[in-house]
């Protein structure tokens, strides 16, 4: 009879602070790179070593694992933590809000992002009005913050307007945009300047394009999210050098929205896959990436926009997304492939501390 | 008709479906209605690089053939609806009544299947304005109904008109601020009233207080200068003539005369009661666009169109053009309105004209569309019989030399040759 505890609170070992070494069946490290039978070794919350033949340092808690150890997982869009305090609808314009500072870093919705794998999130204001702040980067445990503000949100949607609210059109919100940053000043200026990115919220096509040509006028970089047929103009993205946030994904997505998804990646835009939490379900995030695979996305493009290439998007590459000497020790021990949706987060490791684990019932 | 007469042959390979090319055609017809009054039979329309490249009788012209060989029954102008709304309510600013600097083409989306609806019913070129829920709604585009998937690359001409709204439409459902706070809720106008008001107070701003900040101004005195139409809907008799002395007020009160402001050019879009007093749209001379015939007998504003609206209005002398007034309705697309104002007196050449060259000129795009002629845009309706007659349907829709609309094999009788 086969059936899964959850041991939220006491994981066994890894309790210790100490250093610790993982000793796993195949670690990837990202890039595309598989060692197997390797050894990761992790001390004062980052990752020490990495190799087949590394010594595993004397008192150090050795862990054998019977599976896939990898970097944790990416989130890039979403709202835990902050449910209800990402929208101030009382103006169009909140570019100085702070998402990042609306989070409750101990929520209890984190637990369900960690025990799927993923270690950092992206926290977005709401796509409404014409910008409701900056995103942050927050870890899904331990309280970290790992970059506030990462982005200035811009809201290129007819979804962003409101019937009852000024603007109500969408040359009215393009309007109060060429205003925003006709003079800019605090974060928009920096925006303007190519120092922050901005995260352009779009939805249609047209919103694509739209986006893209604001960008391209302000000369701003970013990302853009919410446009699950982005991929259909992919080209005018790929020149305006923006990255792609693909919505989350389901079982249930049409195949011209999976082909749009590769026709990005085709064109080598850096992707990345949005969840749009609490309301989506956190193993939304790994099933997305499945499905592309499903539709022939490259392996390796899938896994990226997981990792390392959802840390670029949100500008924390140089700490997180891959497992490097040097690296925060944000680890996930999978009982078997983690693009194949059978295998499972066994443990969870974020600065090197187990933070959620799975353990088979007998 | 026979099907004999009506066979469309595709000399070469299938038309991809993704990216159609501009090619040279040979468009073989038994009846060529160019619009220009030379109607032509067993007569060849040849299309080279998006353009007419000659439209003849003499088969000596045998030998400038291109291989590429459309055969129908009959062919005309694309068709141009000066009426439609691809838009929806994110093409009104809420904010303010008079936004006459909001552009729709900000919000107009070249993947959205109106455009294919369009196409399908033979019509090619458009103008595209904001929903009539404000005063002075914004600036109308031409564009065409297909062609590259931006709406820049179709646009024929930009900023084209400035689109307003008499009547009820701007000011219903607009809460007075009696009785409840004034916020957000509480638009003005709430009345017929109201929303003249709103139309003289901006143009009497415009001539007589110079505030640059305005972002509309420029849009205001380009406008009251008659260098851009303005396209003011208006159904119902009380309407028109508020529409129509409105115009008069501007061109005789001093006020603009000082400023170089008394030119404005109207056009009074869904004039359905003008049939009414054609005199005074003739007097004005002031350009008609008709809504489409209503089905039950009123149409919007509780307006009565009579079916010899178009005929009243023509014999007067005014301009008068067709439109679907953007239904999606099958009943009330551009084709099938051209066959009801035939109906109600006007000749083929005329209902022809009333859906092509005539709209084409109150939009201002006269040089480049509305007629089959050689140097015009290659914007074509291929049609399976007499056009706008129930029993013949587009079975084909060429724009800038481009087939972007096969009806073919969904004709009884029609055969494809590849």
């Amino acid at each position: 009879m086969l059936s899964i505890l959850l041991a939220l609170a006491a994981a066994p070992a890894l309790q210790n602070d100490g250093p610790l070494a993982i000793r796993a069946k195949a670690v990837w490290t990202g890039g595309g790179k598989v060692l197997e039978n390797a050894v990761v070794v992790v001390d004062n919350g980052r990752i020490q070593a990495v190799g087949v033949d590394v010594a595993i340092p004397d008192g150090a808690e050795l862990v054998e694992h019977d599976g896939v150890l990898t970097a944790g997982l990416i989130a890039l869009h979403g709202a835990t933590g902050a449910v209800g305090e990402t929208r101030d609808g009382t103006r169009p314009a909140l570019p100085e809000g702070r998402v990042g500072l609306a989070v409750d870093l101990r929520h209890l919705d984190f637990v369900a992002l960690r025990e799927a794998g993923i270690t950092c999130i992206l926290v977005t204001p709401d796509a409404a009005g014409i910008t409701g702040g900056t995103t942050a980067v927050v870890k899904t445990a331990g309280g970290t913050v790992l970059r506030d503000p990462a982005h200035l949100s811009l809201v290129f949607s007819n979804e962003g307007l409101s019937g009852n609210t000024p603007p109500t059109s969408t040359s009215g919100a393009l309007a109060l945009l060429q205003n925003l940053f006709a003079e800019p000043r605090g974060i928009v200026a920096e925006a303007r300047a190519g120092k922050l990115p901005c995260l352009f919220e779009v939805r249609e096509r047209e919103d694509v394009r739209r986006a893209i040509a604001f960008a391209k006028d302000k000369k701003l970089n970013g990302a853009l999210h919410g446009a699950a047929l982005a991929g259909e103009v992919a080209g005018d993205i790929k020149a305006a050098g923006l990255s792609v946030i693909v919505p989350a994904l389901a079982i249930g997505t049409p195949k011209r929205t999976l082909d749009a998804v590769i026709r990005l990646q085709k064109e080598e835009i850096p992707l990345g896959f949005g969840l749009d939490t609490p309301w989506n379900h956190a193993e939304a995030l790994r099933l997305s990436a499945v499905m592309c695979v499903r539709a022939g996305l490259d392996r390796q493009a899938a896994w990226e926009a997981l990792t390392a290439g959802a840390a670029r998007i949100a500008g924390i590459e140089a700490r997180v997304g891959r497992i490097e000497r040097g690296l925060d020790a944000d680890l996930v021990m999978w009982s078997g492939d983690p693009l194949d949706v059978g295998s499972v987060a066994r443990r969870v490791l974020i600065g090197g501390r187990s933070v959620a684990a799975q353990e088979e019932v007998r | 008709m026979t099907a004999a007469l009506f066979t469309a042959v595709l000399a070469l390979a299938a038309v991809p479906v993704q990216e159609p090319e501009a090619r040279a055609w040979t468009i073989q017809a038994e009846r060529v209605y160019t619009g220009t009054g030379r109607n032509m039979e067993r007569s060849i329309v040849l299309v080279r690089g998006g353009q007419v490249s000659a439209v003849t009788a003499n088969a000596d012209e045998e030998k400038e053939r291109t291989q590429d060989v459309l055969r129908v029954y009959a062919v005309t102008a694309g068709l141009v609806d000066a009426g439609v709304r691809v838009t929806n309510w994110t093409s009104v600013e809420q904010s303010n009544e008079v936004t006459p600097n909001l552009r729709v083409a900000d919000t107009l989306d070249p993947f959205a299947l109106d455009w294919d609806r369009l196409l399908r019913s033979g019509v090619t070129t458009v103008l595209a304005s904001p929903l009539d829920r404000n005063v002075i709604g914004g600036l109308g585009v031409v564009l065409k109904t297909a062609g590259p998937e931006t709406i820049a690359a179709r646009t024929v001409k930009a900023d084209a008109v400035l689109r307003g709204s008499m009547g009820s439409d701007p000011s219903a459902g607009n809460h007075p601020a009696f009785g409840r706070p004034t916020d957000f809720y509480s638009r003005r106008p709430t009345t017929r009233m109201g929303v003249e008001w709103e139309w003289r107070k901006a143009f009497f701003d415009t001539a007589l207080n110079h505030n640059e900040n305005d972002p509309g101004r420029a849009t205001l005195v380009a406008a009251l200068q008659g260098k851009l139409p303005i396209f003011i809907q208006a159904w119902t008799t009380q309407d028109i003539r508020t529409a129509v002395f409105l115009r008069e007020e501007v061109q005789t009160r001093p006020e603009f005369a000082a400023a170089g402001m008394n030119k404005p050019r109207f056009v009074i879009d869904a004039a359905a009661e003008a049939w009414k007093e054609p005199q005074l749209l003739a007097r004005s001379q002031t350009g008609v666009i008709l809504p489409p015939f209503p089905p039950a007998g009123r149409t919007r504003e509780n307006a009565f169109m009579a079916w010899n609206t178009a005929k009243v209005l023509k014999d007067q002398g005014v301009a008068v053009a067709l439109s679907s007034h953007g239904s999606g309705d099958l009943e009330q697309r551009l084709s099938v309105q051209a066959g009801y104002a035939m109906a109600g007196g006007l000749t083929f050449e005329e209902a022809l004209a009333a859906v092509t060259s005539i709209p084409a000129m109150l939009l201002g795009v006269q040089d480049r569309v509305g007629t089959i002629e050689v140097g015009k845009d290659a914007d074509l309706v291929l049609w399976s019989g007499e056009p706008f007659q129930p029993g013949a349907r587009v079975v084909g829709t060429i724009v800038d030399g481009v087939l972007r609309y096969e009806g073919w094999t969904a004709v009884q009788g029609a055969t494809v040759e590849r």
